[in-house]
């Protein structure tokens, strides 16, 4: 634990020491705390691949979105070439934002301020008054281009990082690309949004959202209880202690990213239930008969088939991931929602959680679907999505009602002396026929891969 | 007299370009009809509301983006939404708020209030049929607050009549945040 490098706060706490490893335990001081926000800017925001958005929302040659890294505005842009650029949306003559629009198509971005004109690709074009040498001779236009983060594509979602050293997102995303792969990488066409996101304010420090994301099962049961009782998570005996089958599944984490794969077997029977046994079908078969979010032509089937590997199609006929994280702010869900008709919608719901200071982020929420989705099942699958995560979505909407509760109870005196606990240990656990990727925790969800989140956060907190 | 003096502008005024409004007694009506609306929603008389709805009910909360003047046609999303509902996915939200106390986003329930005015009434090629526009601000006080969470919009609703009342058949509410100011959409504007 004599870690000279740790960082020290203003009243002499160490960074480690809001962490007891053996215990399980973190400060809830970490839930507001403008100090420690700063580290985590240094330490986390611009050292880590950030999500940033999706290339189909910027499709044509000068297309542009403003988005965010940590709390510093970017530009990410499409350049004629066809590569995807990231830009701080920093003037570098005096600090205006460059774009004060969130979304549209420029060949030329022109600062309002004084005229300072940059390409898509950040590099500057020239100032007025050229002959007069607005900009001066001390640089060379070269150097006055906006401050460009590195750029990688992972199955279309746009990732930057301002760290040059950074190793590719690969090794950010470990053996958990393998599912990663799953959930994003199963057609030739690849995703696309169903529209602009859903973005929203939320009065919490962004861990409230950042820890849950990485596999809290337990929070289903009671802060959800309503889905159940509605009848949208199957049905739940009064005792809450016999076996609960939306809880059963394979947990599988590794450097702080967490996907719950829930059994396919439970979301048969609880929302199709045909009476017919579903474990005893073939891999192919259970595909097949519960396919993932817009997966409904035969040739898309095919696509996926020819995809993913054995060992992948096996994962996601028996549970497919549904619920997780990518360390640190984002968080994927892909729900198999029943419709008022008895059919089975579902959707692709993803959230970037973007600190805006120590008790406040900003929420952003995409609805992806499969790009060769027929347009009337993108439909379906839009309007199920939206009904169920993000603003107004039943389920989510609770989540984001109660993070503010934590960020409040981390300001009181005594409250920010009392822990995060995460002792619910089940332990390792790969079942029968279950690749060797990442760490398995098999059977009912636990803290085990939730833990894995700040294990991450501490290494990079701490170095 | 006339007044001779000019008018002088720096370009071509453009007519003002909108449809007559109804009669007065229809626009005092629905203008009942929204105050009735509102009345349901702030006292939480959640399921009396669904009688207002119409079976064919289409609820559209479209996402708002900042855009350049130029490309103000593109603000609002005709796709995706915050919320995106129709009747029965109206009834289960209702359903999950008043019956099953678990509903955790509203309970305690917020206390709101919805100022409804500058109500603006259309007839349409439909007999019966009324294109309604109205502001709302509305007012969500929760929990330890001692501020609110606001939302001002324009509301564009298809009105329909029944019997010797009304009812809403489509309401698609024009937000004037692009990011929202408020956790969620809990609740129905
Ligand atoms: S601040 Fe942008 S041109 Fe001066
Ligand atoms: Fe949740």
């Amino acid at each position: 634990m004599l870690n000279k490098s740790t960082p020290t706060l203003r009243d002499g706490t160490r960074i480690e020491d809001l962490f007891n490893l053996e215990t399980r335990e973190v400060s809830l001081s970490t839930m507001y705390d403008p100090e420690i926000h700063q580290i985590e800017m240094e330490k986390i925001f611009t050292k880590v691949w950030l999500l940033l958005g999706h290339a189909s929302e910027i499709p044509k040659s000068g297309d542009y979105v403003v988005r965010y890294m940590g709390q510093d505005e970017v530009i990410v842009s499409r350049d004629r070439k066809d590569e995807i650029h990231v830009s701080l949306n920093v003037c570098p003559h005096r600090g205006m934002h460059v774009c004060t629009a969130e979304s549209g198509n420029a060949q030329v971005h022109k600062c309002i301020y004084h005229g300072w004109a940059f390409r898509p690709d950040g590099s500057f074009v020239g100032a007025p008054l050229e002959k007069e040498k607005m900009h001066g001779e001390i640089y060379p236009k070269e150097k006055l281009g906006l401050k460009k983060a590195r750029v990688q594509l992972f199955h279309g979602l746009i990732f930057a990082t301002w760290n040059q050293e950074a190793a590719p997102l690969e090794d950010q995303l470990g053996d958990m690309k393998f599912y990663y792969d799953i959930m994003f990488g199963k057609t030739h066409g690849g995703m696309e949004v169903l529209g602009a996101p859903q973005r929203l304010t939320i009065p919490a420090n962004w861990k409230t959202a950042g820890e849950q994301a990485a596999c809290d099962g337990f929070h289903t049961l009671t802060l959800h209880r309503s889905q159940f009782d509605i009848g949208n998570f199957g049905n739940i005996s009064d005792t809450m202690d016999e076996f609960i089958p939306i809880m059963q599944g394979v947990n599988v984490a590794q450097k702080g990213n967490a996907l719950r794969c829930i059994s396919a077997a439970t979301t048969f029977t609880s929302l199709i239930g045909s009476g017919e046994d579903f474990s005893k079908l073939s891999d192919l078969e259970k595909i097949t008969k519960l396919p993932p979010p817009g997966i409904v032509t035969e040739q898309l089937l095919a696509e996926m088939k020819e995809r993913l590997s054995p060992e992948q199609i096996h994962v996601c006929s028996v549970a497919p991931p549904q619920v997780g994280n990518m360390f640190p702010n984002v968080n994927l869900l892909f729900i198999y929602a029943p419709l008022p008709d008895g059919t089975l919608g579902s959707g692709y719901v993803i959230h970037t959680i973007n600190p805006m200071g120590a008790d406040k982020f900003q929420w952003i929420t995409w609805f992806l679907c499969e790009k060769d989705t027929p347009e009337e099942i993108k439909d379906i699958i839009r309007a199920v999505a939206v009904q169920t995560g993000g603003t107004s979505g039943l389920i989510e909407q609770d989540d984001s009602d109660t993070w503010p509760h934590m960020t409040i109870a981390a300001k009181g005196a005594w409250g920010r002396t009392e822990t995060l606990k995460y002792q619910a240990i089940g332990g390792e656990n790969r079942p029968e026929g279950w690749p060797d990727k990442a760490h398995v925790y098999a059977g009912l969800s636990k803290d085990d891969a939730q833990w894995h989140w700040w294990l991450q956060y501490h290494e990079l907190m701490t170095q | 007299m006339n007044n001779t003096a000019e008018k002088v502008a720096p370009f071509e005024i453009p007519p003002i370009n909108l449809p007559k409004p109804t009669d007065s007694i229809t626009h005092y009506q629905i203008q009942q009809f929204l105050h009735l609306d509102a009345y349901l929603l702030d006292h939480n008389m959640l399921a009396e509301w669904l009688n207002i709805l119409a079976p064919d009910l289409r609820y559209f909360v479209p996402i708002r983006q900042t855009r350049e003047r130029k490309d103000r046609d593109k603000e609002f999303s005709t796709k995706l939404g915050h919320m995106d509902d129709n009747f029965q996915s109206i009834a289960m939200r209702v359903h999950r708020l008043v019956n099953t106390g678990t509903a955790w986003s509203e309970d305690p329930a917020s206390r709101v209030r919805r100022f409804v005015t500058n109500v603006s009434v259309w007839e349409t090629d439909v007999l019966g049929e009324y294109d309604v526009t109205s502001y709302l601000l509305l007012t969500r006080n929760r929990f330890y607050q001692d501020d609110y969470h606001l939302l001002s919009a324009e509301r564009i609703d298809r009105i329909r009549r029944k019997g010797e009342s009304f009812e809403l058949v489509s309401r698609e509410v024009r937000m004037d945040q692009s990011v929202l100011g408020m956790p969620n959409l809990a609740i129905f504007l």
